[in-house]
């Protein structure tokens, strides 16, 4: 390539090293979060089949340690692997040290305060209530810095003072990555604090964790839209191509093979990038969105199956000729289970994104087992290799012990068969439950906990698999910690020669044609685009094909977004469906913050089966108010959509202190405290507000003092009637009624006669 | 291997290299393929008035269903004598039970006999004087609302057979009978 530069000009060899230390310490928490990600993993596991795991604490409960389970094994586990892998591999192809150390490491100690901060927030119930977006706004505000402040500049700058001339194919995943993942997080966090209203409105000051507390500006239907374009493409930008971009460098790396194929690199990197962007709402088929972005989601997850599986194929064909090295090397054992697992999971995405298969499959167990192959089998399996391809190079001291490698392999795969076997025969289990007639036309499970009891079987497998996974983690994190006590005193810095990229480069002409016919315009095109050589001219220019990147994802977003946002038919209004009370709104908080939507939907969709279970199908126009939205995503326990009224108010007191005083098979853990806990009336005003703030028309409840004496009048009101009931008669003032005011509420409006329209001032239409 | 058709082509990347390979031909057929399925299904789904919908599959699901439960009994009126005639179709009975399952076993147990709701299977009645009382009480709701209110919830057919069903259950035996509430009150009517 040198023959291509202008021999004239050329610059003078530069002298640079790589920085080793930032890979270290990536590499390094990579392991420490994913034992503790995967042990939070293997509690709540047995939290599903034993609810006395939840130990009766607020802290220690399901809905509270599942977001921190799922943020630790994506964000911390998988986060700090892509940042090694990044780390590494950018620098070597750059031929250049990272541009800036001192933002390396502003990265790497930011990225772990936040995942601290998460760590110590989801058990308190501090959450959004958006699954994977649970951080509160101020560790948002820290995660978009470090991400595209400290990152994204560190990476950019690296490309722009690089000596290779070209940007090879696990750069431009790279680039890709840090785009598209700034643009779904900033827009699917955006949220009104509540100190802000206090700041701004009530002259108050927030008290407590309270400073913390904010709501999504988007509401209903449009916070679902948001939120699972959002969720999709973290499994897509997050855990999908900065993996590819790792496997890119690391698999031909590890085989010393060349990669299979340069023009499948080009045609499934944007196909990937172009098509991954649409097809977030499959998570949402037969909700209470319009069907035309269902179908959306659910066509261009179908077209989505071959861009991601031009991964697979560049990945194993990558092996050809290698395969006998693959028996003998564990590195590449992971590899070819990890790339083998990318296959399986995305085929069967498209497949789970088709409405009728989504239908059985969704709210089970299904999803929860096609998340894990792709965690456990993809994402994990492929970090395990490249830290023990890593582990010599950045340590400078060969492994400890090759047999523990091959130990750690096989506890993983046999831990990860286990897992997903149980729970994909636990998913369809449940999802053929939930539809049973018998021979009446009745449902033949009506009792929804009978269709949980069936599955404790699997839920103990589940346990199994999951534990063997950890095992192989802590084996992972106990032969690295043995490597790195091996290292030496002082690590060896070698020194790289390279010449600066001269500023001068004259695109070298097209490649000859094969093409034998005598058509100009074939010849060129076959010479121009199929060849790639159009693509190599971008190559050289990382501002343009991060433009192009950007478009790719942008346009795609804006094509679903904007119809989303304008069309009214797409959300028609209710009019009996109104704002929740004072009293509701505060019950609703304690609802997120207990991470209720962990287990419990919100969302009957027009199946028969379904309706009949639970009642009248759910309505867009129903959640219009809902800032955040609580469709939720699998059903462990009974959806709440029509909860209202289904139940005594005494009942739902009861029913939070123990489950299983009402339900003997329950395995909801107990919420005790919430009959303990007051709810601080004084700060209910701040949160009408907010809402108010948001667009909910709350009338004159705004007024100073006004939500909190509704919300008081309410209290009294409901405790005359749990007092009529023979309940208790001391829970006026506590979480668990507000709680369950709100939980009353659920669904009811529907039914209800419109209001006259001045009654607007009245919320809730309560007396 | 095959790697007499590999062309190794000039890109170097820290020792990587690179094929210059063409995509494999079945890659390109399905990615067409599953390109032109999402265009016909678009066209077929979205943007075709006569399609089928999950909306209209359930309206013609319900239909069915409605049907072959009440079909030959057209619109029920809540009447002891028909509230009464119900208890002798042991199919119907059947229909009940799987109601009285999903929306009543909660409080009542699944036999009837009771948990934080009362006994059903004895003959005390807190609310209830004459069989067509259950009929209001499971429109209405009863007790402060300790028994919800399920007229929005349950059609009206539901309701009487549901009455239907739970004056059936008077006089079962219970796995563990909560003691009997309210006060005693004479027979059904016989039918």
């Amino acid at each position: 390539m040198a023959a291509q530069t202008p021999a004239l000009d050329a610059p003078p060899l530069e002298r640079f090293t790589y920085d080793d230390a930032i890979v270290r310490k990536f590499t390094l928490a990579t392991i420490l979060w994913g034992v503790v990600a995967m042990l939070v993993g293997v509690l709540i596991a047995g939290q599903l089949a034993f609810p006395q795991l939840n130990l009766g604490l607020e802290w220690t409960s399901f809905g509270r340690l599942r977001p921190l389970h799922t943020n630790a094994a994506v964000f911390a586990f998988a986060g700090n692997a892509i940042f090694a892998a990044v780390y590494y591999s950018t620098q070597r192809l750059c031929k250049a040290r990272m541009w800036s150390d001192k933002l390396s490491n502003l990265h790497f100690w930011g990225w772990q305060t936040i995942i601290v901060c998460a760590a110590l927030t989801l058990p308190l119930g501090i959450t959004q209530g958006k699954e994977y977006a649970e951080l509160e706004w101020p560790i948002d505000l820290m995660i978009a810095v470090v991400w595209l402040g400290f990152f994204g500049t560190n990476f950019f700058m690296t490309l722009k003072v690089r000596r290779e001339r070209h940007m090879y194919v696990a750069l431009w995943f790279y680039i890709a990555t840090i785009i598209t993942v700034t643009m779904l997080h900033v827009f699917n966090s955006l949220a009104l604090p509540l100190a802000v209203v206090e700041t701004i409105k009530t002259g108050h000051w927030p008290t407590g964790t309270d400073w913390l507390k904010s709501w999504s500006v988007y509401a209903g239907a449009q916070d679902a839209f948001m939120q699972w374009w959002y969720g999709h493409n973290a499994v897509a930008f997050f855990l999908t191509t900065p993996f590819l971009g790792l496997m890119y460098y690391f698999l031909p790396k590890a085989a010393d093979r060349p990669v299979y194929s340069y023009r499948l690199s080009i045609v499934h990197f944007w196909s990937l990038v172009f098509i991954y962007i649409w097809a977030g709402p499959h998570h949402l088929h037969y909700t209470a969105v319009p069907q035309w972005a269902s179908t959306l989601g659910m066509i261009f997850s179908v077209m989505l199956w071959m861009p991601s599986w031009g991964g697979m194929i560049n990945g194993l064909l990558t092996l050809r000729g290698a395969w006998n090295k693959v028996a003998g090397d564990p590195i590449l054992k992971f590899f070819v289970w990890g790339i083998t697992f990318y296959g399986m999971s995305t085929f069967e995405g498209p497949m789970l994104a088709i409405k009728s298969v989504n239908s059985l499959s969704h709210y089970t167990d299904w999803t929860i087992a096609h998340v894990h192959a792709g965690a456990l089998g993809w994402n994990g399996l492929l970090t395990f290799g490249m830290v023990y391809w890593l582990a010599p190079r950045i340590f400078q001291a060969p492994v400890w012990s090759k047999k523990l490698i091959a130990a750690h392999f096989y506890t993983s795969t046999i831990g990860l068969a286990l897992y997903v076997l149980a729970i994909y025969t636990a998913g369809i289990t449940q999802g053929l439950m939930w539809r049973a007639f018998d021979e009446t036309g009745a449902l033949q499970y009506p009792n929804f906990v009978e269709t949980l009891v069936n599955l404790m079987p699997m839920y103990w497998i589940r346990i199994l698999g999951g534990t063997l996974y950890f095992a192989g983690m802590v084996l992972c994190a106990f032969n690295i910690f043995m490597t790195w006590k091996a290292r030496p005193a002082t690590y060896d810095v070698p020194v790289h020669e390279a010449p600066a990229l001269s500023p001068v480069y004259v695109d070298p002409p097209p490649p000859p044609t094969v093409l034998t016919a005598n058509v100009e315009f074939g010849k060129e095109l076959e010479s121009k685009v199929v060849q790639g050589w159009f693509h190599r001219v971008w190559e050289r220019k990382p501002l343009k094909f991060s433009l192009l990147t950007l478009a790719a994802v942008v346009i795609a977003s804006l094509f679903e977004a904007i119809p989303t946002f304008l069309i009214r038919s797409n959300v028609p209004s209710i009019a009996s469906v109104q704002p929740y009370t004072p009293l509701e709104l505060a019950g609703r908080d304690v609802y997120i913050a207990e991470g209720c939507y962990n287990c419990h939907s919100q969302m009957i969709r027009p199946i028969y089966a379904e309706v009949k279970r639970y009642g009248e199908y759910s309505k867009p126009g129903e959640f219009v108010y809902d800032h955040p939205f609580q469709w939720g995503s699998r059903r462990i326990g009974p959806d709440l959509a029509r909860e209202g009224g289904k139940q005594s108010i005494d009942w739902q007191i009861r029913h939070l202190e123990n489950p299983r005083q009402l339900v003997a098979q329950s395995t909801m853990p107990t919420y005790a405290h919430l009959l303990e806990q007051k709810v601080n009336f004084e700060a209910i005003q701040g949160r009408v507000t907010a809402m108010a703030m948001l667009g909910v028309p709350y009338g004159d409840a705004v007024k100073p003092g006004e939500a909190e004496k509704l919300a008081r009048a309410q209290a009294k009101e409901l405790v005359a009637q749990l007092v009529a009931q023979g309940g208790y008669a001391d829970v006026g003032e506590t979480k668990a009624l507000a709680l369950a005011a709100y939980l009353q509420r659920l669904g009811t409006d529907l039914s209800k006669p419109a209001p006259a329209a001045t009654t607007a001032a009245n919320p809730g239409g309560t007396p | 291997m095959s790697t007499v058709k590999d062309h190794l082509s000039d890109h170097e990347y820290d020792g990587i290299r690179e094929y210059d390979n063409t995509t494999p031909g079945w890659w390109h057929m399905i990615f067409i393929a599953s390109a032109v399925f999402a265009f016909f299904y678009f066209i077929y789904y979205d943007a075709n008035p006569e399609s089928s919908t999950i909306w209209t599959e359930l309206a013609r699901k319900q239909n069915i269903e409605n049907k072959k439960i009440f079909g030959a009994l057209g619109d029920l009126e809540p009447t002891p004598a028909t509230i009464m005639k119900l208890t002798s179709d042991p199919k119907l009975m059947g229909v009940g039970q799987g109601q009285f399952l999903a929306t009543c076993a909660q409080c009542h147990a699944k036999d009837g006999g009771g948990i934080n709701g009362v006994n059903l299977c004895d003959d005390s009645y807190k609310n209830v004087k004459s069989v067509e009382d259950l009929y209001t009480i499971i429109t209405e709701g009863a007790g402060s609302g300790a028994m919800p209110a399920w007229k929005t919830a349950l059609s009206k057919n539901e309701r009487v057979l549901m009455a239907s069903y739970i004056a059936s259950l008077r006089g079962t035996t219970p796995a563990s009978p909560k003691a009997p509430e309210g006060t005693p009150i004479p027979a059904w009517p016989s039918h």
